[in-house]
């Protein structure tokens, strides 16, 4: 699609999508070299950013996020902010207050999250590069349902600054786009020590393009895994031998720990990063003033918060609470580091691990409405690892189910090694045929 | 009785904490502001190595060990003054642990720890209508000094602050108030339950807020009542400690590291930083090492550190005795011009002292020299304007032989001569002039 | 999770629950920190950071900046004679 006509169809193609929360109201592309989307939840001065939250409704931020400046700099122009669970929260987008973006595979199917959204402009609008961000999983798993490429740089590679956080240890700002090379060209621009994140401020160049020589996968990598992500799966590594890609098996005894450690770390940051929206300084303000400040802030943040957000808030509380820190928050700390460790030992032996993506196709709204709580962190069962240890990584389109809906699978590198993702991307893309979802407006 | 102090001084950084705001003069509430001391969503803090620079600096004072590592975290309360609903602060691993402060260089008083921490916003009170906030102060670096509670009285509290908070402007060159303000949250116990008063501001609340305590304590349990262990602030205008409200008390802070702003490796920096001696130490070692009386330490020290050093440099190239003299008398009476004239190196005096012991020069004429020094100005002015000051002096001697005999009685009765002198001169000499030649000319005619 | 520590972990959160949002999260957080307890036997590791790839001693110096204008923050707030209006103290 031309940047002109893409920016002339965008109100048609969010209504039949829901993938943006706010679009631009620019119809004439003017000097961009490049039309760019970003996920609600980094600032952008000309538009309102709710980070999928009514809590935030009307937020006009003063400042843009250092990745959307970046992008603005290199010629890119946003064409909108689009949609997600809020705050973070979710692996369907269902828990986004603005509505949920639909599958463009199937539309009574979700995106997958939290960078629903994200993904499903990557997939639609084709050479449309859409900014994401991961906590836990939310740029890889959209990436894996929507057919589409997407890429976590490492933890620390791409500054936070106007990022509204979930996880401080844990969000990554990355790239999902329908073209394998976007991945390299635009996380290379966003990169960069930012003296407004010092988490961004230690970070080695990216280190050049090598070719992909070896993979290892991990023994229990399929287990609980769908019979169509297997075959896909299995397609994959075909694909990969024949790529003149060795492929290994391996163990790795601490990736069960990674999910419960990941939520644990997770809730316990995002509850203490959510207590500073409370009916003052921004989104909506409009409680009763002449409520004492405990139940004004209470009654307020009862209101606006969705269930999801409660629940997290709730349990990262807890999970913080004296007699139970030990136990919980230190312990998973020092779970992190043990699968740190077994990444980075792993990796010295070979370029990357390689996993399936998700444990299962996107599955139908209906049945997500149907899930435990357990049950949907438990889909993160193949994106927490990479994503709690902060690890690069990268997933890439590997097959269809007999529906047709896509599979993903995934690329595991080591830190500040994201060279040799995006030259796996772009060689899989050389010889992999993607079957693009059937766009009509 | 025990009594346990948390110390709040502000830093006297330029920038803030977290952020590059200015940290003084703001022009009206809410100017000195931005996206991270006013929390916006997608903020984060940036650490300002200079407060941790002066938290080094105070945690070595204190005699605090300080660790390889230090880092922040994360206390989570709600309040309109707090910006982000957490204030960044120091929990597992502060700054500096296990110090130890001598209170007078005798009464040892532990110090159980020293971090570093923001301050929050201010709130003006408005009754019972809306809060007004002003994050002026949102994210000003603060040290937080705990002390075990080995204080006995509130009057001794009161001196430990006192000479604490003279070392620490003194360490780390705070300003003399102003913007910069001391608050303290104080713990006292007179049975086995002990209490604590927050937010109390200034030296003056403290002792008061601490004797109200021990007194309400006392009484409570002479009474056969039974001291509850509760959180209380304190009432300026009534003078009275009041107990907030129970909840207030059971927040569960909910600690966590923050993880925006890294580890930072101190050791190094730690070991290279010296820190200048205290006054108050000062003070001590000079008595010790020089064998001059406490009075006199005190004196020159807070007349001048240089002064004192310009004493030691004296001793050192005299003896003890002879710089003493000569410190207390025509030094210190000269050093207001001294410092008036911006003057920095009084070496002068010594070579001019050793003249004057060598037996070169009188020791009138080493007064002389060392006032005309010390004023800027050559021997002749000085000494004619002193000729004068002698003279008057003496004619007043001569005219009043009985302030001799009871000057032997009372050294205050050279108060009447130079109350005499300075009408009559009306200012034409210093106090310190008038005060160093009574003393010569008296001491002559005894 | 029982009633009582979900109330009080609710409070500490600022959060008010309805009863049946009470029932709801009692159950779900019970579950939730069953599937955690898997965390007690994952073996103790050396030392644990407080990011996965060890940022320290980043600095900035002390120079005071006014970066942006004051009033363009508090546009959106609800202020009064340039103060941030917030809910009553007492």
């Amino acid at each position: 699609m031309s940047q002109s006509s893409v920016l002339s169809s965008l109100s048609k193609i969010n209504e039949k999508y829901l993938m943006f929360r706010t679009v631009t109201s620019q119809t004439d592309a003017g000097d961009a070299k490049f039309l760019f989307s970003a996920k609600d939840n980094l600032t952008s001065k000309d538009m309102e950013t709710c980070s999928g939250s009514r809590i935030l409704e009307g937020y006009r931020p003063p400042f843009d996020a250092t990745s959307i400046a970046k992008m603005r700099e290199a010629g890119g122009l946003l064409i909108g902010k689009t949609n997600m669970d809020e705050f973070g929260f979710g692996t369907f987008s269902t828990n986004s207050a603005f509505g949920v973006p639909r599958n463009p595979y199937d539309l009574e199917r979700s995106c997958g999250g939290s960078s629903g959204g994200a993904a499903c402009a990557a997939a639609v609008m084709e050479g449309h590069v859409a900014i994401g961000v991961s906590t836990g999983g939310s740029i890889c798993c959209p990436a894996s349902f929507c057919g589409v490429y997407g890429i976590v740089p490492t933890y620390g590679r791409v500054s936070r600054y106007g990022l509204l956080d979930y996880g401080n240890s844990l969000d990554k700002i990355g790239i999902i786009s329908s073209n394998a090379s976007d991945l390299g060209k635009y996380v290379a621009i966003m990169a960069g020590a930012d003296p407004k994140d010092p988490t961004s401020c230690v970070q080695p160049a990216i280190g050049s393009r090598r070719k992909l020589k070896s993979v290892a996968v991990p023994v229990d990598a399929t287990e609980g895994v769908s019979e169509d992500v297997k075959k896909a799966f299995k397609d994959g590594l075909e694909g990969l031998k024949s790529m003149g890609v060795d492929v290994q098996k391996v163990e790795m005894s601490t990736l069960k720990y990674a999910i419960p450690a990941y939520y644990v770390i997770a809730t316990s940051e995002a509850s203490t990063n959510l207590a500073r929206y409370c009916g003052m300084r921004y989104g909506h303000q409009d409680g009763d003033l002449s409520l004492k400040f405990d139940d004004y802030f209470t009654s307020f943040r009862s209101q606006y918060f969705g269930e999801e957000a409660k629940r997290r808030i709730l349990l990262g509380t807890f999970t913080r609470m004296v007699g139970f820190r030990d136990r919980y928050y230190s312990k998973a700390r020092n779970v992190r580091q043990s699968i740190i460790e077994e990444y980075r030992s792993v990796l010295s032996g070979c370029d990357a691990v390689l996993t399936p993506t998700m444990p299962f196709v996107s599955p139908k709204f209906s049945d997500i409405s149907k899930m435990t709580p357990v049950e949907s962190y438990k889909a993160d069962i193949l994106t927490g690892p990479p994503n709690i240890a902060g690890m690069p990584h990268a997933s890439v389109p590997c097959g269809y189910d007999r529906d047709g809906m896509p599979i993903g699978m995934q690329f595991v590198a080591n830190h500040w090694d994201e060279g040799v993702l995006f030259s796996a991307a772009e060689e899989w893309e050389k010889n992999f045929d993607a079957v693009r979802p059937e766009v009509s407006i | 009785m025990k009594i346990g102090l948390e110390v709040h001084v502000q830093l006297p950084t330029r920038s803030k904490l977290f952020c590059p705001c200015p940290t003084t003069d703001a022009p009206a509430p809410n100017t000195h502001v931005c996206p991270v001391c006013l929390g916006l969503p997608g903020a984060r803090p940036m650490m300002n190595g200079k407060a941790i620079e002066y938290g080094i600096l105070l945690a070595k004072m204190l005699g605090c060990t300080v660790r390889d590592t230090t880092w922040f975290a994360r206390k989570i309360y709600f309040y309109p003054d707090n910006a982000k609903n957490f204030q960044i602060t120091q929990y597992d691993r502060p700054l500096g642990e296990g110090g130890v402060y001598y209170l007078n260089g005798k009464k040892p008083i532990r110090i159980t720890r020293i971090h570093i921490e923001e301050d929050p916003g201010k709130i003006k009170r408005v009754g019972d209508l809306s809060s007004l906030v002003d994050y002026n102060r949102s994210g000003i670096p603060l040290a937080e000094i705990v002390t075990e509670p080995d204080l006995s009285t509130p009057a001794e509290a009161r001196e430990f602050l006192g000479q604490l908070i003279r070392d620490i402007r003194y360490t780390i060159d705070l300003p003399d108030d102003g913007e910069r303000s001391i608050r303290c949250d104080c713990n006292l116990s007179v049975g086995t339950e002990r209490c604590e008063v927050k937010n109390v501001t200034g030296l003056r609340n403290v002792e008061r807020a601490l004797t109200y305590e021990m007194v309400r304590q006392t009484k409570l349990l002479k009474a056969g009542g039974k001291v509850v262990r509760e959180t209380r602030r304190f009432d300026e205008e009534r003078g009275v400690t009041i107990s907030v409200r129970k909840k207030e008390m059971e927040a569960d802070y909910g600690y966590i590291d923050e993880p925006d702003l890294g580890i930072f490796n101190v050791k190094e920096l730690a070991d290279s930083l010296k820190i200048k001696e205290s006054p108050h130490n000062m003070i001590i070692r000079l008595t010790k090492e020089y064998g001059i009386d406490d009075k006199t330490a005190k004196q020159f020290v807070s007349t001048s550190v240089d002064l004192a050093k310009l004493f030691e440099d004296l001793a050192a190239a005299t003896d003890a005795e002879t710089a003493r003299t000569w410190t207390s008398g025509a030094v210190s009476a000269g050093w207001r011009a001294f410092e008036a004239r911006g003057g920095t190196d009084a070496s002068e005096v010594v070579n001019i002292v050793r003249k004057f012991v060598d037996g070169e020069i009188t020791d009138t004429e080493c007064g002389l020299r060392i006032k005309a020094f010390l004023a800027g100005t050559d021997i002749d002015s000085v000494s004619a304007g002193s000729a004068d000051l002698d003279a008057m002096i003496s004619q007043y001697l001569d005219e009043n032989p009985s302030v001799i005999e009871d000057y032997r009685k009372n050294e205050k009765t050279a108060n009447r001569v130079i109350g005499h002198v300075m009408k009559q001169t009306g200012g034409a000499h210093s106090s310190a002039d008038i005060v160093d030649a009574t003393k010569r000319l008296i001491g002559e005619r005894l | 999770m029982d009633r009582e520590t979900v109330e009080k972990v609710a409070r500490s959160a600022h959060l008010k629950l309805t009863e049946e949002e009470l029932e709801r999260f009692s159950r779900d957080l019970g579950d939730i920190l069953g599937y955690f307890t898997i965390l007690d036997e994952a073996p103790d590791c050396e030392g644990f950071g407080i990011d996965p790839i060890g940022v320290a001693d980043v600095l900035r110096d002390d120079e005071p900046r006014i970066e942006l204008e004051p009033d363009a923050m508090l546009e959106g707030m609800d202020t009064y004679d340039n103060y941030v209006r917030g809910p009553r103290l007492l």
